[in-house]
């Protein structure tokens, strides 16, 4: 167990060093914090301008979505990179534990994305005046922590596919649009056609960010707990569907050689 | 230490875009061979022999199609985790590392990989950088690297959980002479620390320098096996001429096959001539002979010798 641990702990925090890109400050500062925050005051300013809903509405929304840049795009390449790297063949034939190798990936990159939310919604105080209440915090930083774990979860999935396919940052970039439109993070969910509003329920994000507006708006914890256990069940669904793709990648790629990254 | 019965492996691969068609490639088709303790086995062969598809199934990252292979005494199919915990595998190229680690992180990394505990890591990461002459580089990212140096990394990667079998697959393409030769003395070493090796390589001399036993394997299958000395007796009895020549062409190379005791004669491109290698079997000196074949072309220099472990790799892998 304890090497189990270890692989999960300490070999997540240095495989996420060696694969997540944009780890380099001048790298991070521009994408991690400075896209988040401009994306928050486009929306918000372009949502007062049209008076279509409340400011919170749009801050609230943004400040979790924005976790998506890191967990869709850093789970990806966390993951995806191994194959990009050529590090994909040591790793496989090493005896790691694989879920304590895929797992302990999730984690800096949860971390990340939480500090990305948290960054987001201090710019929403600071610059645009969002003043939840303080009994509110505990629970909205309870929910973005379940929100942003089901992105990771989704992240982990697309890192999954990315090992398969050789162009898997087209799906990372078209995913963080999609949970832009679809999760009602400037469209209220009601105001979608049907099926968007669907696909949406099945994305993450989407029961996080309800949550996370009502509970910012000064309700208690125990009034959206649906959603926030909707959203941890889609957080397992999506990692236990990326771990179950890897490893039927690595047993396919044991018969016949579909990785081909040796 | 390391067993392979008539192992066999075959990939599906499809043609054409509209028609699709399948096709089965038979990239090793049931070779044999063992490897003892202590000992430094070479596979030895062409590109697309089938070297590195034997190596990613004694490694555990292919299924053979047939056959059976081990690796201290662990099925390679039922027991892959428990090979995988005794082997190490080390790789020729640029790739295959994080570039944004250091080597020590790189290192440590792997220390992880392979369960060796907290307090073993520091030591071991310290020893292998020692041997493989990393130490007082630890601390760089990989990208700044040279090749030789990554190779280095790599070997360090591999011996670093103390793997009792090491496989080495082209260790030492690309590398410059020199390093290539502080690679040599490195893999002569895992010997003499108690490693059993695995080796594949195109260079002759490596393998002659290196290798306790070689099997020579061309399209798939194994065409000859044994020390250095013995297959270059396959070939010895014979000699070999060496013809430097300006323009020739096919047909008098065909002609040059056909004189009577020649085994095989194969063409090196040497910038404006070529060199004709030519095998022959028996003492009968053919000099004469190979030379009115060879009339209207302009002839440089001719010398007989003994063969080298490549003529007999040569003789092997042209062989019908």
């Amino acid at each position: 167990m304890t090497n189990w641990l270890r692989v999960f702990f300490v070999g997540g925090v240095i495989a996420y060093r060696g694969l997540f890109n944009w780890i380099r400050p001048a790298m991070y500062i521009p994408t991690m914090l400075g896209s988040p925050l401009f994306q928050l005051i486009f929306f918000t300013k372009l949502g007062q301008y049209a008076h279509a809903q409340s400011r919170d509405f749009y801050i609230v929304g943004n400040s979790v979505q924005v976790c998506a840049m890191s967990s869709v795009y850093g789970m990806t390449m966390s993951v995806a990179n191994e194959r990009q790297f050529g590090t994909l063949g040591p790793l496989l034939a090493s005896p790691a534990n694989r879920a304590a190798v895929f797992l302990g990936r999730g984690l800096p990159v949860l971390m990340n994305g939480l500090l990305v939310s948290v960054f987001t919604f201090a710019a929403g105080a600071l610059f645009l005046g969002f003043r939840p209440g303080l009994a509110s915090v505990p629970a909205l930083a309870a929910i973005v922590l379940v929100t942003v774990t089901s992105c990771t979860g989704f992240g982990m999935l697309l890192g999954s596919v990315g090992l398969r396919a050789k162009d898997v940052f087209f799906a990372a970039n078209l995913a963080y649009v999609l949970m832009l439109l679809f999760c009602g993070v400037n469209i209220p969910l009601d105001v979608l056609p049907g099926w968007m509003s669907l696909v949406g329920r099945c994305l993450p994000l989407t029961h996080g960010i309800a949550a996370a507006r009502e509970v910012a708006a000064g309700a208690p914890l125990s009034q959206v707990a649906g959603l926030v256990w909707t959203e941890a069940g889609i957080a397992v669904a999506y990692a236990a569907a990326g771990f179950v793709f890897f490893r039927y990648l690595e047993r396919a790629s044991r018969r016949s050689a579909v990785l081909d990254a040796y | 230490m390391i067993e392979a019965i008539n192992l066999r492996r075959t990939y599906q691969t499809t043609t054409g875009v509209v028609r699709r068609k399948r096709l089965d490639v038979e990239a090793v088709r049931g070779i044999s061979f063992s490897v003892d303790q202590g000992e430094l086995f070479g596979l030895l062969g062409p590109n697309g022999a089938g070297k590195t598809t034997t190596i990613k199934m004694l490694i555990t990252l292919l299924l053979p199609t047939s056959g059976q292979a081990r690796v201290l005494g662990h099925d390679v199919v039922d027991d892959a985790r428990e090979v995988r915990k005794r082997i190490g595998y080390v790789f020729g190229g640029d790739r295959g590392l994080y570039e944004r680690l250091s080597a020590y992180d790189n290192l440590r990394y792997f220390a992880e990989l392979y369960g060796v505990s907290g307090h073993r890591q520091r030591q071991r990461i310290d020893e292998v950088l020692e041997l493989v002459g990393l130490k007082g580089r630890e601390k760089e990212r990989v990208e700044g690297y040279s090749r030789g140096m990554r190779q280095r990394l790599h070997i360090a990667r591999g011996i670093l959980h103390d793997p009792e079998v090491v496989f080495l697959d082209e260790p030492t393409i690309g590398v410059d002479p020199v390093g290539a030769r502080d690679l040599r003395q490195m893999i002569a070493d895992l010997i003499t620390v108690g490693k059993t090796v695995l080796l594949t390589t195109h260079y002759m001399f490596e393998a002659d320098a290196l290798c306790d036993r070689i099997a020579v394997i061309a399209k798939g299958e194994i065409v000859g096996q044994g020390t250095p000395a013995e297959l270059k007796g396959n070939v010895a009895g014979g000699r070999v001429t060496e013809i430097e020549v300006f323009g020739v062409d096919e047909a008098t190379v065909v002609r040059l096959r056909g004189v009577g005791g020649v085994s095989a004669v194969t063409v090196e491109e040497q910038d404006q001539k070529q060199l004709l290698i030519v095998q022959t079997t028996g003492e009968r000196e053919l000099t004469q002979p190979l030379l009115a074949e060879l009339d209207g072309v302009e002839v440089g220099r001719v010398a007989s010798r003994e063969p080298t472990l490549e003529d007999a790799y040569v003789a092997l892998v042209t062989a019908e």
